[in-house]
């Protein structure tokens, strides 16, 4: 009834609906836009001639390499500002909260990721701004003179906002991490003599490491092509690639130079995560 | 065997390379109590999977009742199967779970259904939990409502799965007579795969042993036990001490001369696997051995010494490792703590007595 | 525990951060004044109320319900296929199908927006509706679903199916009458994951809807007008009570089905 070539057919037959939607609607689109970056704009028509002008375009021009790189510095920010704020948090689930109450705590945690991004970003705005919530508030309790201005429309006020709407997807892979460290192994490290401040660093976070590295991965990758936050709280000076992009795409109608932005920006995140997963690759071995 | 319900013809199972099922035949009666024994990954549960009909054998044939099973899939097979994890049903109670399989048979009204899972539940015991939900079962109780699930529906063979391996000691104990009752009570055929050969031995009417996807040796459990064909059937299967010997066959009786323990003849019959010429291993089981202390019994006919090397107080028994005069390795002797019999000490000379009749004799 | 209290502390302090622009929407919501800033003028409800006669939101909520419940039921079927064969079967480069099958999860919307406008419009030039949005809503569900079924499959004893197959149901019964039944709690969880992921999904949306803007893409163009803000805040409350109900509803599925096939709970939809 099963040979284990009939189980390979079944299988195959099974996934085949989504894997050919993947095939249609990702690697099909993913394709195109490579070799739409390989063509350039003619007024309406694409020139079909085969040229990476775009993408010297993309690396020399100095705005868009300003753009490339204050985004890869916001994610980078963005990354290291919730996973240094999120581990306390999710040690504190782990370790200090009773296990019938981590569920729930869990559930709180993740619950505003699930809100209206869009609304969220808003809401920020509605906090930093001029008239803000932050700055009237301060005012009204006679703590400044005058509004502060440095909090939006700028690098800074992307990188608060943006940390704010990743913080659950760092805790979680974390807190996954925390969980699955064998308990004894902590008692061993203090029953052969080390401190709890030591035995945190020589047992506890080498063994979180895959979830810092997976929570640092999950930030980075999707936060340097966010276009929600730089448009509403960056002003001018906040703007990142995929303003840039949204912006060849959909105003100045140059595809090719929008999809040779997208591809390198892409190409850069991917080698970046790459030599990261490089670098913590010793973390990252399977233990017995 | 004259009509037998099973019939298992140069059976092989190929996973890829991988060679699971090796040529395995035999037969298996109507109302036997059959044990598949063997250690883990010796084909023991694939082979019962075939017989079940979710594995298909590569080649060979497995016959039920006469017929055929190759064409026939697992659930119209005249087969029943008790899952090594019970397989509870988790979304139904108790009695959908033993009503599982009672739903196709139009032939049944829906009281006689009813009757029926009701006689199913007190046969194993569980009369009145028809409405408590699977959760809220013990180990135990899961496993007689797997039992009363597959038994509902008559098989001709109930197939069990190392049935009571998630149970503890004491339950486990409980369940081997239990089953083994029920066996008797309901007189179908069962086939119970397991690797502890104590609960084959116990359970068991035939038992198959098997290793790396063969059978080792088809033998009722005291004819395993006392005549074991092999060394490894002899290891898996209790504890035995080996002597090296050197042996000269002469029509049905052979020459042996033992490290340890001298000279002696005996019968080609105590050669299972067939008699040796030349280099050969005597077997024997401990407590066919016995230390002489103080003289106390009569003077055995066969005996030798040695030094007592170690010594293992189980409370009823006393085991102890004896090193005889030309054995390379010390014996293994299981004493009885009979009222007023003395414990040996470590150093103590000891006479060791033993009994030709219980030597099996091995090729080297 | 000293150490445990301290970490209390700066745990609840996070949990209000993480609250606080949530928080506001309502306050703003019920608050008698048109600038967003304290202190509050005094309470209404003439912002829900002048929800009610805004005919270009109706029509952008109908989308929004269109496009989701279209997402939720095509990403939730493509789920049950992939985590069916994921627990199940062994096959050729699975890893790597599967792998491509998730890669949504990590690529920036923008990417999948723009991929998917190109091939769609100036490849293939067809124009934009809301099935190109659902099109691209269904990629980015899909590994969610996934994620959520592959858990609840994999959680299964096999042998339970055997079991059902070994008592006398065909395979097909045998799924139906058993695996299926014990997985609808992980279906129900993928179904409302998957709408609430639709439904609050902006940038693809934004490259792929064409003049039928969804709630968030009208949402998006209201923003630029201030006089139109605490109309949002409105809005935003009941999103966001909308969110929470759902939430809290696939949550619960989730928790019945752990308990059901009495698997161990890992807790959360990661």
């Amino acid at each position: 009834m099963r040979l284990p070539k009939g189980e390979a057919a079944s299988g195959l037959l099974l996934v085949s609906p989504p894997l050919v939607y993947a095939v249609l609607l990702l690697a099909v689109p993913l394709g195109s836009i490579v070799l739409l970056s390989l063509w350039t704009q003619n007024f309406l028509t694409f020139d079909t001639t085969l040229t990476l002008a775009n993408y010297a375009e993309a690396f020399t021009d100095p705005l868009y390499r300003t753009l490339m790189l204050r985004s890869l510095a916001i994610s980078g920010s963005v990354t290291l500002a919730t996973v240094l704020f999120a581990f306390p948090i999710a040690y504190f689930v782990s370790f200090h909260v009773a296990p019938e109450r981590k569920a729930l705590w869990i559930f709180l945690i993740t619950i505003p990721f699930w809100t209206s991004y869009l609304l969220r970003v808003f809401a920020w705005k509605v906090i930093l701004g001029f008239n803000g919530v932050l700055n009237t508030s301060l005012l009204g309790l006679g703590i400044i003179d005058e509004p502060l201005t440095f909090i939006l429309y700028n690098a800074n006020a992307v990188v608060i906002t943006l940390a704010h709407a990743y913080a659950p997807f760092t805790i979680l892979p974390i807190y996954v991490a925390l969980e699955k460290i064998d308990r004894s192994l902590l008692e061993a490290s203090r029953d052969l003599g080390e401190n709890a401040l030591v035995t945190f660093l020589r047992v506890t976070l080498p063994l979180a490491m895959p979830g810092v590295v997976a929570a640092t991965l999950i930030v980075f990758i999707p936060t340097v092509g966010d276009y929600v936050t730089p448009v509403l709280v960056g002003g001018p000076d906040g703007r990142m690639i995929a303003n840039m992009i949204q912006i060849q795409f959909l105003q100045l109608n140059d595809a090719p130079m929008g999809s040779a932005l997208a591809i390198s920006a892409m190409t850069i995140v991917a080698a970046i995560s790459l030599l990261f997963l490089f670098l913590m690759r010793g973390f990252l071995k399977e233990r017995a | 065997m004259k009509d037998p319900l099973i019939v298992l013809d140069q059976v092989q199972k190929y996973y890829d390379d991988y060679h699971a099922l090796r040529g395995i035949s035999c037969e298996i009666g109507k109302g036997e109590f059959f044990s598949l024994l063997g250690p883990s990954g010796c084909g023991k549960t694939t082979l019962l999977r075939t017989i079940a009909g979710f594995e298909d054998v590569s080649s060979g044939r497995v016959l039920i009742g006469g017929r055929d099973m190759a064409d026939v899939p697992a659930n119209l097979r005249p087969t029943n199967m008790v899952f090594q994890s019970y397989a509870i049903f988790p979304h139904l109670d108790v009695a959908g779970n033993v009503g599982f399989g009672l739903r196709k048979r139009s032939d049944l009204s829906a009281e006689q259904k009813k009757a029926k899972v009701i006689e199913a539940l007190e046969m194993v015991g569980l009369a009145g939990y028809g409405k408590r939900p699977a959760h809220a079962l013990s180990g135990g109780q899961r496993q007689r409502v797997a039992l009363a699930r597959a038994l509902v529906l008559e098989p001709e063979v109930l197939l069990l799965d190392e049935p009571l391996s998630a149970l503890d000691k004491k339950m486990r104990e409980q369940m081997q007579t239990e089953l083994r009752r029920l066996q008797r009570h309901v007189g179908i055929t069962f086939i119970l795969v397991t690797h502890d050969q104590e609960e084959a031995l116990i359970m068991s009417d035939r038992i198959a042993v098997m290793f790396e996807g063969e059978i080792a040796q088809l033998a009722a459990p005291q004819t395993l036990y006392r005549r074991p064909a092999s060394r490894k059937v002899a290891e898996f299967i209790g504890v035995m001490n080996f002597l090296s010997a050197t042996s000269t066959v002469s029509g049905d009786s052979v020459a042996l001369d033992i490290a340890g323990l001298g000279k002696v003849t005996l019968s080609t019959e105590q050669c299972p696997g067939g008699a040796p010429s030349g280099a050969a291993v005597a077997g024997l089981r401990p407590e066919t051995l016995s230390v002489v202390i103080d003289d106390a019994t009569a003077t055995p006919s066969h005996s030798v010494t040695g030094k007592v090397v170690e010594v293992v107080y189980y409370g009823d028994m006393t085991y102890y490792e004896v090193a005889l005069d030309g054995a390379q390795k010390p014996v293994t002797i299981s004493m009885k703590n009979l009222p007023g019999r003395r414990v040996l000490e470590i150093g103590d000379t000891a006479k060791v007595a033993w009994d030709p009749s219980a030597l099996v004799i091995f090729a080297a | 525990m000293k150490q445990g209290t301290g970490l209390r502390i700066y745990a609840i302090a996070y949990l209000i951060f993480l609250y606080l622009p949530v928080a506001l929407l309502p306050i703003f919501a019920f608050n008698d004044g048109t600038v967003i800033a304290f202190p509050l003028q005094g309470f209404t409800t003439k912002w829900f109320v002048e929800l009610l006669s805004i005919d270009a939101l109706h029509g952008a909520v109908r989308n929004s319900l269109f496009v989701a419940i279209t997402t939720a039921i095509l990403s939730t079927i493509f789920g049950i296929f992939a985590a069916r064969a994921s627990s199940r079967y062994r096959f050729p480069l699975k890893g790597g199908i599967l792998g491509l099958i998730m890669v949504p999860l990590v690529l920036p919307e923008i990417i999948v927006g723009v991929a998917l406008l190109v091939m769609v419009v100036s490849l293939m030039g067809l124009s934009l509706s809301l099935w190109t949005v659902v099109l691209g809503h269904t990629l980015i569900c899909t590994p969610f679903a996934v994620a959520i079924l592959s858990a609840s499959f994999n959680g299964l004893d096999r042998s339970l199916e055997e079991a059902a197959i070994d008592l006398g149901e065909t395979a097909m019964g045998a799924f139906f009458k058993v695996t299926l039944p014990l997985v609808t709690p992980g279906i129900v969880s993928a179904l409302l994951i998957s709408f609430t992921i639709s439904l609050d999904e902006f940038i693809i949306a934004f490259f792929l809807t064409g003049s039928e803007p969804t709630l968030p893409v009208y949402l998006w163009g209201q923003l630029r007008f201030p006089q139109r803000i605490p109309v949002v805040m409105a809005l935003g409350t009941i999103l966001v009570i909308l969110s929470l109900v759902l939430l809290t509803v696939a949550e619960f599925f989730r928790r019945r089905g752990v308990r059901r096939t009495g698997a161990k709970d890992t807790g959360g939809f990661l």
